[in-house]
């Protein structure tokens, strides 16, 4: 049985050795389904200690991004051993930045974060049309649609998504979050969507909240 | 004629004792407004005109006439003609007609030895061919694209140097420049242009060593890019400050802090000033601020102007501050207020011009009657 606590910990530090070794070593004793999704559970707990220091301003956004890809590597040295059922997802996310804004470092540690969390997310990638984000809505019916972007005309296009999906009928079947540098509570309001962050941490609290 | 050469002698003499650290007559005011806001203002079309310069001349002018500035408030950093010839991946416009710099990692972590080992060879040789698609060919093809690509970018900046000289002229603008040279901190250029924001942050945690020796071998290259061929009284060096509010204390001590200070150390002894846009939030890097060579321009977008004004306002030269989305929210009376309140912190004992805290982008990123009044409002009331 691996030492649980002492994953947390070492995720929450983004002891990338420490944490990969712990991982090998567990992989190593072949466990079962159900031991394997403690040791995920464990490093979510981890990621859940490095939101709150970005919180507490102990971490910051390159922090952030390197936790990103600490949890991916923690999750590919598990895959072997994960099984066929994986783990249930708490919930599911459309994602993108919005039409005109090319920007994905916000985007993407939200997403992994969002993962870390257990969400499924589908991430339609950048410059992404208002018909873009209703027909994956279409598709896979998500919860949530998490809208992304960094310049002040993104918030344009945000509105004409979330008008599009009132438009296709979809708008009162999920909860909307934006991100990224120009939103506030004003253009949150304007925009017509639930909630709006500028901090993927706090971003993934609202989803958690919504998903229940 | 005369009335505009005297207004123009003025102004520059507001800029030049602000910047000497004089009081000067009044607080000046430098707005800037970017292309794409200035062609949006202007009723054109912006794919249009960012790929036909002469339509600039009645875009810009218009933003002349309009808002008050004693500076020249407008400027193309960048167009698209270049990027495109060279098959830019680092600077492409998106289907609205923005010029963005998307993430790019035109080096790979692999790539480190060599670089420290020639920074310039290792750039010319693996980076560019991986940022420019025109440049990944054989040598020949590879030389016409280079040719045709510098072609267009001097064709293009020298058709803007001389539309700036002509609106200065027209309008009796302060003859300085701010922005005689362009160059970036060497922890900036690794991250934004070389490995990627998400390549750094990962290499900070698993090459630190690497990182730093990398760094240094690229502050020699950033001191020559930051040096224009020649420096006129008061000209100074930009430098867009980006990576250090993402970095914690300590990494930003390491990786950051110190080939950033040499480069601004270098640039000085060679007469020149570095005019810096301290992007995001610096609060927590203040007294770094200060050791900077004295008179060092800041463009400060986030913080609190007081702490700044007690901890750098004797030293530096400070501007900024005033929120761009106060303009677009905000009553006229509001902006107004503000800009009063700004100017009661900031204005005391000099060293300061007024600014924005960051250009506004978009036409509708603002209200432009507020932006106007705040600007007239400072250019008639702020006077020693």
């Amino acid at each position: 049985m691996a030492d649980l606590q002492a994953l947390t910990q070492a995720v929450g530090e983004l002891d990338e050795e420490k944490v990969l070794g712990l991982l090998r070593e567990f992989v190593a004793t072949n466990p079962g389904v159900e031991e394997t999704q403690q040791v995920v559970n464990a490093c979510q707990q981890g990621m859940a200690i490095v939101g709150d220091l970005f919180e507490k301003n102990e971490y910051f956004v390159g922090d952030l991004i390197f936790a990103g890809e600490l949890l991916t590597a923690a999750i590919d040295i598990l895959k072997p051993v994960l099984g066929g059922g994986s783990s249930e997802k708490v919930g599911s996310i459309v994602l993108g930045t919005v039409e005109g804004d090319l920007h994905d470092i916000g985007k993407n540690i939200f997403k992994s974060m969002a993962e870390a969390a257990g969400f499924e997310v589908y991430d339609l990638g950048i410059d992404v049309p208002a018909g873009a984000f209703v027909e994956k809505v279409k598709e896979v019916k998500p919860q949530i649609v998490g809208m992304s972007g960094v310049l002040t005309l993104a918030l344009d296009s945000m509105k004409k998504t979330v008008d599009a999906l009132k438009e296709a009928g979809l708008r009162d079947h999920v909860k909307i979050i934006i991100g990224g540098n120009p939103v506030t509570e004003d253009a949150c309001r304007q925009i017509g969507a639930d909630r709006f962050t500028t901090n993927a941490a706090e971003g993934v609290k609202i989803c958690q909240g919504w998903v229940k | 004629m005369t009335d505009v050469a005297a207004l123009a002698r003025e102004r520059t003499q507001l800029f030049h004792d602000v910047l000497d650290g004089k009081i000067p007559k009044r607080v000046p005011v430098f707005a800037s407004f970017p292309v794409e806001f200035c062609i949006q203002y202007a009723g054109k079309d912006l794919v249009e005109v960012q790929w036909n310069h002469e339509m600039l001349e009645e875009v810009f002018d218009k933003v002349c006439r309009d808002f008050y500035s004693d500076m020249l408030p407008v400027n193309a950093f960048r167009l698209p003609s270049f990027y495109k010839l060279l098959g830019a991946r680092n600077f492409v416009m998106s289907s609205g007609g923005f010029l963005q710099h998307p993430e790019v990692e035109g080096m790979a972590p692999e790539d480190y030895d060599d670089f420290i080992a020639s920074p310039y060879n290792c750039i010319v040789e693996k980076i560019l061919p991986r940022i420019y698609s025109e440049l990944n060919t054989d040598l020949n093809t590879k030389a016409i694209a280079f040719a045709k690509a510098f072609k267009a970018f001097y064709d293009e900046m020298g058709y803007l140097g001389m539309l700036y000289g002509k609106l200065t002229q027209k309008y009796g603008y302060a003859v300085v420049n701010l922005f005689a040279g362009f160059t970036e901190a060497p922890f900036d250029f690794m991250s934004d242009q070389l490995r990627g924001f998400k390549g750094i942050s990962i290499d900070v945690r698993r090459i630190p060593e690497k990182v730093e020796a990398a760094v240094e071998a690229a502050l020699p290259l950033l001191i020559k890019a930051g040096t224009p061929p020649v420096v006129n009284k008061n000209d100074s060096t930009f430098i867009p400050l980006h990576m250090a509010p993402y970095l914690r204390g300590k990494d930003f001590e390491r990786f950051y802090w110190p080939t950033f200070k040499k480069l601004v150390e270098a640039l000085a002894e060679r007469g020149l000033s570095s005019y810096l846009f301290v992007e995001q939030d610096w609060m927590r890097y203040l007294d770094y601020l200060y050791e900077l060579p004295e008179n060092t321009r800041m463009r400060f977008e986030y913080g609190d102007p007081k702490l700044v004004k007690e901890k750098l306002g004797k030293k530096h030269i400070i501007s900024g501050f005033y929120p761009v989305s106060l303009l677009k929210t905000g009553t006229k009376q509001q902006c107004i207020d503000k800009a009063k309140e700004l100017l009661g912190i900031l204005a005391p004992g000099g060293r300061y011009f007024f600014d924005f805290d960051k250009v506004p982008v978009t036409l509708d990123s603002i209200n432009v009657d507020n932006a106007r009044a705040v600007l007239e409002y400072v250019a008639a009331n702020a006077d020693y």
